[in-house]
């Protein structure tokens, strides 16, 4: 039973793609709904695990796949994974809902909805897979679908440009990925992740070495400064649906990688030399995230340079390599999902209905859409971290992760960096929705498959802050899987 | 003549065949499908015919006896050995041929002349074949000569075309080169050791036959377009027809490169030297061929410098292998070898269809393949794809295999070519998806500006099937690599076996 639901996971979206490639032009009407009927069977049946998970079985699915080589084909769902696949199985379910009201049904979409989910099956596959030849299989699927739908779908002259840059970046940090886990599979002589939970035995300089590959790799796909160079053009650039998955699901695929492959392998003393390079890091990329967003004029670059920012807060948290830290930046993938999908979604719905995307040239919206202003305004006081909003909580705990270090300095930084993030927030929300409203400024009617989404995610926003158990409780399951008795 | 009549039966299937197709097509009919027809026959007997070998030295390697051989030469001597590997090799340049020949059945409206081309194609098979299965360097190069004979005249082919003939003369005199410093070698061996037999025990090697091996390299190197002996090769490619450019590119300077392996093995050439060597030149072919790519215009042309970036990675998980003493990393060289030989030949494949309907040979010329073309599109995607190393086709697990090879040899050159070879299928990223954006990318005519809608053009099933033959083939070797890790694994088996 529980194998089916592990299968469907990835098999609901998968068999979705391949019938909409059959269908072609004459699925043009139902593509919408089979996507989403597909997505929402994932999401379902991640959730049909957890009791299984609770009762402390750990769903797996595997057999021989290329013996001569040692390779597995193997699934499996643990605590670590499960947020992230939630996360991921949720926002794909809003895009493609949210896809319905912003995509017009032409004979190119059911190849349109097929990529999406191809993208979906790319990143859940990428938490699920048990085996190194699978998860990289997977993580790169994610690459090819989510290039493709900006390539052919992007908005703008410079798609294919753009799409270019996006691939050959994150191509790159794939690539650190894939050397890192050929030195561990050269170290176990097996890609089975189970052997890797075993404990490896490394040469002192090849931890060090493998370390760098893999954070650094990682970060690529997490968009640090300065490997964040392909996120404002390919968040800008992607239609609004791909952009929601890319910027809430897909970079939390690098804190993922970094919570798999080093925290999870390596001791932490093997960790320790990369505590400061990765706490700095994070402060840069936040501080200058929230500088860029200032600085934006486009209002869906100043949302992806907050996506650097919002990185630049969970790398922090791993960083400090406390409990409370990993917990933090662990909590804070989950939320950031929610506000960062309600912002763009926001976005878009003002996109659509000015017609506009400078934000000098937007204003006193906050009378004619006013369900748009509050959820935006919700969105906004979210991400600054206010109570009781979601990333209050997250937030809370990274900067207590922080303080456990020896580090207080970096730690005060950080949280008067936050500042910066209230000031961007309060100043997008304030510019777009209140004072004069600039002349010839139209606003046209909003389908409500792109409203009712952004509506939810806002209730969500709050709903998460004000009870955060129950998510916390996934969470720290997931550390002791990582941290055990170590920390 | 005494031995296993199974060893030169798809030889002779193949020079027989060849024959048997002139007549045709000059006595009884020049309709091009049926000739095609006839052809793909002859490579379907012929591989059937290759089938048994397979089984046959499945179990001698199992039983330690000699491998069966056919023909008598002095003591023990023979013309043709069934070698695994050299029946890996024939095998795919059978498979190759066979598809291939199918496809010209349409594409070679083109240019007429069939009665030329089924049999040029066919002894260019056979010669291959010959090439590696010859078990003494005179038959070596007999059938080295006949390959590239026809590679010659095939690459000339369309004789209306100055470019063609160019081309093909500028291969006919670097590949005549080849072969004469290559026969150079063989005097040189045989004045030393007094035997033309492949496999012998030399022992420690004299003056004579160190000079004989240099010459084999150079030879056999340019043969196998080893940087900087390569530059025959983008015209070559470039201006054959695509089905030739396919077969060229995807087996033929492959063959070449497993005779220079088997040579330099056979006479006890150093393997660590060899591998050494190797790798070095590979860094060489790698980087120039990638530099080169990422400038070409015409996409055949980038094409077949993609072969030679292709061939590089090829030499540096053997020389790897080779150097350290690690069978994975040579088993994963001929795991791409075999991977390559349908990426590539399915990228060729692929532009000769747009030549043929569209008349593009440029690579913007390619723009709006995916409205006219979706099926060669979507096809040449997969191949570029592939060869781009992108998970899960064929080309990612060659390199899975490669990187992971290469790393258990842990030695410091090995890790330097391996740092090249990452960093440049990175760089070939900057050619391969541009390649594919432009398929993907709407035709927009220079008068009005405005997106053009052209027809969808139904291709051929003469070409739709190879092609979607080898994108299935590219798919699986990627998903399920387990036969073709058991075909190089035969082939890795027999080099290691030469090394002891």
């Amino acid at each position: 039973m529980e194998t089916m639901w592990l299968v469907t996971i990835l098999g609901a979206p998968l068999a979705a793609a391949l019938l909409l490639s059959l269908l072609r032009g004459r699925g043009a009407r139902m593509a919408g709904w089979i996507a989403g009927l597909a997505a929402a069977l994932s999401l379902a049946s991640t959730f049909a695990l957890l009791p299984a998970l609770q009762r402390g079985e750990v769903p797996t699915l595997g057999f021989e796949w290329i013996p001569a080589a040692h390779i597995r084909l193997a699934l499996h769902l643990d605590w670590l994974a499960l947020p992230f696949l939630v996360t991921e199985a949720a926002v794909t379910l809003m895009a493609v809902v949210y896809a319905w009201g912003y995509h017009r049904p032409d004979e190119r979409t059911p190849f349109f909805y097929a990529l999406l989910m191809l993208f979906a099956v790319g990143m859940s596959g990428t938490t699920l897979a048990d085996d190194m030849f699978l998860f990289y299989i997977f993580w790169e699927l994610m690459l090819v679908a989510s290039c493709a739908l900006i390539a052919i779908w992007g908005e703008g002259e410079r798609r294919g440009a753009v799409a270019l840059k996006y691939f050959i970046f994150t191509h790159l940090g794939s690539l650190m990925v894939l050397v890192g886990l050929i030195v561990l599979y050269d170290a176990t002589g097996s890609d089975s992740f189970s052997a890797l939970r075993a404990g490896v035995t490394l040469a002192p300089g090849l931890v060090t070495t493998v370390t760098m590959f893999f954070i650094i790799g990682f970060c690529v796909k997490m968009a640090i400064f300065p490997l964040h160079l392909w996120l404002p053009d390919a968040h800008a650039v992607a239609p609004m649906p791909v952009t929601i998955m890319l910027a809430a699901a897909m970079l939390s695929m690098g804190t993922y990688g970094v919570l798999r492959f080093p925290l999870s392998i390596f001791s932490p003393a093997q960790m320790a030399p990369f505590a400061v390079p990765m706490m700095v890091a994070g402060i840069v990329s936040e501080l200058y995230g929230a500088l860029m967003a200032l600085a934006e004029q486009d209002i869906k670059r100043i949302i992806a340079y907050s996506s650097v920012s919002q990185m630049g807060y969970i790398l922090f948290g791993l960083g400090t390599l406390t409990y409370d830290g990993i917990a933090g930046a662990t909590l804070h993938v989950i939320y950031h999902a929610i506000v960062k999908a309600l912002l763009f979604m926001c976005t878009g719905l003002v996109i659509r209905a000015t017609g506009r995307r400078r934000i000098a040239e937007l204003g006193g919206l906050g009378s004619a859409m006013p369900l748009v202003g509050l959820c935006t305004a919700a969105g906004a006081l979210a991400i600054a971290g206010m109570p009781p909003f979601c990333i209050f909580t997250s937030e809370w705990m990274i900067f207590s992760g922080g303080f456990h270090t020896a580090h207080l300095g970096l730690s005060i930084l950080t949280v008067f960096g936050s500042l910066l993030t209230v000031a961007y927030a309060l100043w997008f929300v304030g510019r777009i929705f209140f004072g004069a409203r600039p002349e010839g400024l139209t606003v046209n009617r909003l389908p409500w498959a792109m409203v009712a989404p952004m509506v939810l995610l806002a209730a969500f926003a709050l709903i998460a802050g004000l009870f955060p158990a129950p998510v916390f409780d996934w969470v720290a399951h997931g550390l002791t899987l990582i941290l055990g008795g170590n920390w | 003549m005494t031995g296993d009549v199974w060893v030169v039966l798809p030889l002779a299937c193949l020079a027989t065949g060849g024959f048997v197709v002139y007549l045709v097509a000059r006595l009884l009919t020049s309709r091009n499908d049926l000739l095609a027809l006839v052809t793909a026959l002859v490579f379907a007997v012929a591989l059937v015919a290759l089938a048994p070998l397979f089984l046959i030295t499945r179990a001698t390697l199992r039983t330690a006896e000699g491998l069966p051989a056919w023909g008598h030469l002095g003591e023990g001597g023979a013309f043709l050995r069934a070698d695994p590997g050299g029946l890996v090799v024939a095998g795919v340049a059978l498979g190759l041929g066979l598809l291939v020949a199918l496809y010209s059945g349409r594409y070679l409206a083109l240019d007429h002349r069939y009665e030329t081309y089924y049999p040029l194609l066919l002894l260019l098979v056979a010669g291959l074949v010959g090439m590696v299965l010859a078990a003494d360097l005179f038959n070596l190069y007999m059938f080295c000569e006949l390959m590239s004979i026809a590679a010659y005249v095939l690459v000339a082919f369309r004789r209306r075309l100055a470019t063609a003939i160019e081309a093909g003369f500028k291969y006919l005199v670097m590949g005549s080169v080849g072969t004469v410093i290559i026969l150079m070698g063989i005097s040189f061996v045989y004045r030393e050791t007094g035997t033309l037999a492949l496999p012998q025990a030399m022992g420690v090697p004299g003056r004579w036959a160190r000079a004989g091996m240099g010459c084999f390299l150079v030879g056999f190197g340019i043969k196998s377009a080893i940087v900087p002996l390569h530059t025959w090769l983008p015209d070559a490619h470039g201006r054959a027809p695509s089905s030739i450019s396919a077969m060229l590119s995807g087996i033929v300077i492959q063959s070449a490169f497993y005779a220079l392996l088997k040579v330099s093995l056979g006479l006890g050439f150093p393997a660590r030297g060899l591998g050494t060597l190797l790798i070095v030149l590979s860094l060489l072919n790698m980087t120039l061929g990638n530099g080169l790519a990422l400038v070409q215009t015409h996409t055949k042309r980038l094409l077949a410098y993609s072969t030679i970036v292709q061939m590089g990675y090829i030499m540096l998980s053997v020389g790897i292998g080779l150097r350290c003493d690690v069978p994975r990393a040579i088993q994963a060289g001929f795991f791409l070898l075999l991977a390559h030989a349908a990426m590539k030949g399915l990228a060729f494949l692929c532009t000769g269809v747009c030549h043929f309907y569209c008349d593009a040979t440029r690579i913007t010329e390619l723009r709006g393949t995916a409205t006219r073309l979706p099926l060669v599109a979507v096809a040449f995607s997969v191949a570029l794809a592939g060869l781009a190393g992108v998970p899960p086709l064929a080309g990612f697990a060659a390199k899975w295999f490669m990187l992971t090879g290469g790393v258990q040899a842990a030695d410091a050159l090995g890790y330097l070519g391996l740092v090249a070879f990452v960093v440049n299928s990175l760089l070939a990223l900057g050619y391969y998806l541009p390649l594919i954006g432009t398929l993907f990318t709407r035709k927009t005519s220079e008068v009005s500006e405005t997106s053009e809608v052209l027809p969808q053009i139904r291709i051929s099933p003469w070409m739709a099937l190879p092609l979607v033959v080898l994108a299935a083939l590219v798919l699986i070797l990627g998903l399920y690599p387990r036969p073709g890790l058991a075909l190089a694994l035969q082939a890795q088996a027999f080099v290691f076996e030469m090394l002891r």
